[in-house]
């Protein structure tokens, strides 16, 4: 298990390999849909330093008033395949070198990453409850009255945050890309223990005859 | 009569049982899953998830933040009476489903899916959902909530209307396809339990895959043994993809499938997929003609 430091450094993160298993420890903030959406349509972002609050961690906490701050009662990293479409954009605007998350995400924000020097990181596992304990303080939350608690931005300071594995690293290489050839290599004998010829068709209605 | 104050705690002590308890059905297929598999990522998937859940049984936090939809299966037998009649028990659901979302129980997530406001409350036109349906002469109520996680939702969500010239050829292959497809990545929060809908209008064909993914007990199979035998064939296909827990090389992608069949138009073999994540979350609360409520994670 490595422990990295937050903010990553670039030569650090360049480092990396797939499957390595990690925990982190520094500022992180949080976001999701409406993050990606509202910094690339509509240049609306929370006013941090990115150099130094430079991890984006694809969350929505599960949050409770506590005191005069805020205490997390749980919080699971969310699929981040759904934020594609904003990927690229988000992690060049900002110069992200850390994307935690879960699943892992596409070929533009694998080419971003490439560029400014930076890591996905998927989660080990349900963890929510672990990540909890390991958030050290609420630091600060933008836009909680327009966007909720769980859209909102929030920043949290963490230590030994964790584990996490690098599932795409700053070369461009994808942990899930490569198991999925293993996956596309066993289909046809499944299939064909199946009874499914290897030219099977769906009946297919919808199309004319030129198509 | 069951009274309404007991159904509101009926129903919120269901959900507040199934944010934070594994049901022991579930938890026992993820230690079998967790004993046979071999490549350390896919082993600390399941021991990091196992120790998650034993955790927020301990008052710790939950079982998943992501609680997702809230869903309420409800039972009535033909003596059940309710205070304010069935009709009363929509309005039961929205108090318990905003009682456990202001305890932090749920998580707020349902919102406008255009304007994507969020109430704050997982309250809104059409959630929690409230499904009532009739079987016995008793006079008890059967509630099971089951907040779904959105993952399972999301992404293990698929229907097809297949023709009679597609076969059970078709059917295995569409299911063979969807649980590739849902399980990559650990988009499903792989070991998954799928459940498949088979027959009936596209409405009632989903309706079965959800009720088999969430409520059909690991390890139950199908009382008609040409379905427990198709349920088996591609439960020992998914075997073999090479995914395992959270779309890591192993064999647990899936947990167990369950199908649900109904009859169909005579042109047509519409088919529904649709999956629940690891953490299997359902709980039932019994509510007896004396207002005692017994809970419980087993819901056969």
């Amino acid at each position: 298990m490595k422990r990295l430091r937050l903010p990553l450094s670039e030569d650090e993160a360049r480092s990396l390999r797939l499957g390595d298993r990690v925990t982190v420890t520094g500022p992180l903030f949080t976001g999701r849909s409406r993050f990606h959406i509202r910094a690339i349509e509509e240049g609306l972002w929370p006013p941090l330093d990115y150099a130094a609050v430079n991890a984006f961690f694809h969350v929505g906490p599960v949050m409770r008033p506590q005191g005069d701050g805020w205490e997390v009662v749980s919080c699971e990293p969310t699929s981040s395949l759904r934020f594609e479409r904003y990927g690229a954009a988000v992690v060049r605007k900002f110069g992200l070198r850390t994307l935690i998350g879960k699943t892992t995400m596409g070929p533009g924000t694998a080419q971003a990453l490439r560029e400014v020097g930076g890591v996905f990181l998927s989660k080990i596992g349900l963890s929510g409850n672990a990540l909890r304990r390991q958030v050290r303080r609420v630091r600060e939350v933008h836009f909680l009255d327009e966007l909720g608690k769980t859209e909102a931005t929030w920043v949290f300071e963490v230590e030994d945050f964790g584990p996490f594995f690098v599932a795409m690293d700053a070369a461009g290489g994808n942990y899930f890309h490569d198991l999925d050839r293993e996956v596309v290599a066993a289909l046809p004998g499944i299939e064909r223990d199946l009874g499914i010829p290897a030219d099977y068709a769906f009946t297919e209605v919808n199309r004319r005859g030129d198509a | 009569m069951i009274q309404r104050k007991t159904v509101v705690e009926a129903m919120f002590g269901a959900l507040q049982r199934a944010a934070t308890q594994m049901p022991p059905d579930v938890r026992a297929a993820l230690e079998r899953a967790a004993a046979e598999e071999t490549d350390p990522m896919a082993r600390q998937h399941l021991a990091v998830s196992l120790d998650n859940a034993d955790q927020a049984a301990r008052g710790e936090g939950l079982v998943c933040a992501d609680t997702g939809f809230p869903l309420f299966f409800i039972r009535a037998g033909s003596r059940t009476a309710l205070e304010g009649g069935f009709g009363a028990l929509a309005s039961a659901a929205e108090e318990a489903t905003a009682r456990a979302t202001a305890e932090c129980l749920l998580r707020p997530t349902m919102v406008d899916p255009i304007t994507r406001a969020n109430p704050g409350n997982n309250v809104g036109p059409g959630m929690p959902k409230v499904d009532l349906r009739f079987a016995g002469d008793g006079a008890d109520l059967e509630i099971i909530a089951a907040p779904k996680g959105g993952g399972s939702e999301i992404f293990g969500t698929f229907y097809r209307m297949l023709y009679p010239a597609d076969g059970l050829t078709g059917v295995r292959k569409f299911v063979i396809e969807s649980i590739r497809e849902s399980c990559y990545a650990g988009k499903v929060c792989p070991p998954a339990i799928i459940g498949i809908g088979l027959g009936g209008t596209a409405d009632v064909c989903m309706a079965m895959a959800k009720r088999a993914a969430v409520l059909r007990p690991i390890g139950q199979r199908h009382p008609r043994p040409d379905i427990a035998a198709l349920e088996e064939e591609l439960y020992q296909a998914s075997r073999r993809l090479g995914i395992g827990p959270m779309g890591s090389r192993g064999i647990n992608a899936v947990l167990a499938v369950a199908i649900e069949v109904a009859v169909t138009h005579t042109a047509a073999l519409p088919v529904a997929f649709n999956a629940q994540c690891l953490v299997g979350r359902r709980w039932r609360a019994c509510i007896a003609a004396d207002q005692s409520v017994v809970y419980s994670g087993e819901v056969a």
